[in-house]
């Protein structure tokens, strides 16, 4: 494996012939001007009262305690087959299953997971499990600990995710065994020590993969409402304006949006021309393209934001009051990147597992028209979904007279982000 | 005209006379005898035939003449008369699993696996095969399966060379030339094919100093069409197309051609393994 490659998987995606990104591009500035002309004035979005209750039996079975205990146990016992597999398996992710079941089930896995069920990770992570049986054999509370600095929010989240992110995309070698146990050794350690220290509640704002599942788990059907602890099933947009305006929101959705943008273009042969000529090294080069793309999507956003605060006069945190409407926008660049890769590295990985013997990973189910028609059609309905969010975030914050203008900028930036996403295709 | 005394068959031949029509074969075998010294200036017949590697030195036999120029891997040229000189010609195709069939076709000579080692005798011997000049087997017999990993070993090649040899492992030679036959070894072989087709693309590609010229870019191909990678590299290397999961060594300084048949879609990256250098991106449609 090579610096050049992806964490896992040797196929990938045609580029996109121009007509699709055309049609995709013409459609998200359609929907665009069509959401500003004729979208409701008023606030319709409930955030967390939204949804309809799940039958009493159903919410039964899902809460009930052998469930819980049961995929507490069963992501322990993942985690415990992916480490022995590290530490004693071969190397290379054609025999030892453990990089493909980082890089595939659990990192583009836990998307359609956390879109179907909510956050499940918050179920499954070993470290919550770990840290659980802790405190229990120490018959301590685990959320009993030192509270957390406000302004401390989803910053470590965010600073995790890059660390993964740039393991998966920019790291030598990242799907051999001792890239992997390098990073999954040291974030364990980290984690369970900041969970002894603030109890169970530092994973709901550190831990990267929590927060990832937490924040794609906002556009869930299935979602639980805080007032009477029900599981509802409720729009998405209901879901998507709960999430809570923490302090780092901002910085995590761009770590989404910009790695998946790197991942996009360190495909192109421009790209990975000058990262094996650059005079500073592959990993330096690629490093600095990664930060690059993460720096440039935040800065754009940062850009709007302001210009927002600028038309609109007294809005108090205008970054975080509209970032939870580029968690769509992210979801359309996972779902665009990743869907090939999940659809054959999974079940590859699976088999891996399981000793059947497979040296090649299956075709993708789609021929390269249908992957192409999806990739456009997530990046162009992650663009309406985020607009629709915005549009309503913005009603209810502008007085009717600004409400329009109030949220051009953001839809300048919407536009911006997907016709890049659609080229990151094209390229 | 046949001028081998055959000592071999003479001893069997004596032996059947001595049964059966003793006084008509001696008659004919006198005659031949007389008639091949004769014609060649012998200086005798070989009386000797020595039993597998109890071979003395390599001017054993002295069949024809000894020369000094060697045939380029050690092995000294013994030139004899055109007319009625072993002859050769060497066909190969592509095998349905694995690597090429080779036939060799020979005139005036007989493969004698039993006296390898001994002295030479004229039209008896074996062949080897080559690769552009690289040794790569020695033949008893007119068939031989020539497998894959041999050509990679061998670091790949164009031309394959089947060349005549006599017992003492001196090589039969005309006119101060090996007896040899030639024939291109064009393609990789790939399941199937009884005879590969040319490729619809060929990319050559050059790495030196941990440069690629042309510098990385994207091949389209559309389903179903053979690419041939010329790759040339200044350090020896692995050429690794992925997805495809083929491999070629290069080794340095030479071209080493890799073709492969573009049957699933996707863009797969053709990498070196041990400077991990792109080569280039197949865009499969």
């Amino acid at each position: 494996m090579s610096v050049l490659a992806h964490g896992i998987g040797s196929r990938h995606d045609l580029p996109l012939s121009p007509f699709y990104a055309f049609a995709g591009a013409f459609a998200a500035l359609f929907v665009s001007f069509l959401a500003l002309g004729l979208l409701w004035p008023a606030s319709r979005f409930r955030g967390d009262r939204a949804g309809r209750p799940l039958p009493v039996p159903l919410q039964r079975l899902a809460d009930a305690r052998p469930t819980r205990i049961a995929a507490r146990a069963g992501g322990l016992a993942a985690a415990l087959f992916v480490l022995l597999h590290l530490l004693l398996g071969p190397d290379g992710p054609e025999r030892n299953p453990a990089a493909g079941a980082v890089y595939v089930l659990l990192w583009v896995g836990l998307v359609p997971a956390s879109l179907l069920l909510g956050p499940v990770w918050r179920l499954l992570n070993p470290l919550r499990t770990l840290h659980l049986l802790v405190c229990r054999a120490l018959a301590r509370d685990p959320a009993t600990g030192r509270p957390l600095p406000v302004r401390l929010g989803l910053w470590p989240a965010a600073a995790g995710l890059l660390a993964f992110t740039w393991l998966e995309l920019v790291a030598p070698d990242p799907a051999s065994s001792t890239a992997l146990l390098l990073f999954l050794v040291p974030y364990g350690a980290v984690h369970l020590a900041g969970a002894a220290r603030h109890g169970a509640r530092w994973f709901d704002h550190a831990d990267a993969f929590e927060v990832y599942s937490g924040l794609l788990a906002r556009l869930s059907p299935l979602g639980r409402r805080p007032a009477d602890r029900r599981l509802v099933l409720r729009s998405p947009f209901n879901g998507l304006d709960a999430t809570p305006p923490t302090p780092g929101l901002v910085a995590t959705v761009c770590v989404m949006l910009g790695s998946t943008a790197y991942d996009g273009f360190s495909d192109a042969p421009s790209w990975i021309t000058s990262v094996q000529t650059s005079p500073l090294g592959r990993t330096t080069a690629a490093t600095l393209g990664l930060l690059a793309a993460v720096a440039l999507v935040a800065t754009l956003y940062a850009l709007c934001a302001g210009v927002t605060r600028l038309i609109s006069g007294q809005l108090r945190h205008p970054l975080t009051v509209f970032a939870h409407s580029l968690v769509p926008i992210a979801l359309g660049y996972l779902v665009a990147h990743y869907f090939t890769l999940l659809v054959t590295e999974g079940p590859h990985t699976v088999m891996v597992a399981l000793g059947t013997d497979t040296s090649v990973p299956p075709e993708p189910p789609l021929a390269p028209g249908g992957i192409a028609t999806l990739q456009v059609a997530a990046i162009v309905v992650g663009h309406v979904l985020g607009v629709v969010a915005a549009h309503d975030r913005s009603v209810r914050l502008f007085p009717p007279a600004r409400a329009v203008a109030g949220q051009l900028p953001l839809l300048a930036l919407m536009i911006a982000y997907t016709i890049g996403g659609l080229t990151l295709l094209l390229a | 005209m046949r001028r081998s005394p055959r000592p071999l068959r003479l001893n069997r031949l004596t032996s059947l006379t001595s049964r059966t029509a003793f006084p008509r074969l001696a008659v004919a075998l006198l005659t031949a005898g007389a008639l091949v010294c004769g014609a060649s200036a012998c200086g005798g017949r070989p009386t000797t035939h020595h039993r597998p590697g109890t071979s003395h030195e390599q001017a054993g036999g002295n069949v024809g003449r000894l020369l000094t120029a060697d045939d380029g891997s050690g092995h000294r040229l013994r030139q004899v008369e055109a007319t009625g000189a072993p002859a050769v010609t060497v066909a190969v195709r592509p095998d349905s699993e694995d690597g090429w069939n080779v036939h060799l076709s020979v005139r005036n000579f007989r493969f004698s696996p039993d006296s390898v080692g001994g002295a030479a005798l004229l039209g008896r011997g074996h062949a080897r095969l080559f690769l552009d000049g690289h040794p790569l087997a020695r033949l008893y017999g007119p068939w031989y399966h020539l497998p894959d990993s041999l050509v990679r070993e061998a670091g790949g090649g164009r031309t394959l060379t089947a060349r005549l040899y006599a017992d003492d492992h001196t090589a039969w030679a005309v006119h101060s030339t090996p007896i040899q036959a030639t024939t291109p070894l064009t393609t990789t072989p790939s399941a199937g094919t009884p005879a590969a087709p040319r490729p619809d693309r060929t990319l050559e590609i050059v790495i030196s100093h941990g440069k690629v010229s042309p510098a990385p870019g994207r091949t389209e191909l559309r389903k179903g069409q053979r690419i041939e990678l010329r790759v040339r590299t200044d350090r020896a290397d692995t050429l690794h197309v992925h997805g495809y999961d083929k491999e070629a060594r290069l080794p340095a300084g030479r071209t080493t051609t890799l073709t492969l048949t573009a049957d699933h879609t996707g863009l797969f990256e053709v990498e070196t393994h041990e400077s991990d250098l792109l080569l280039t991106q197949l865009v499969v449609r």
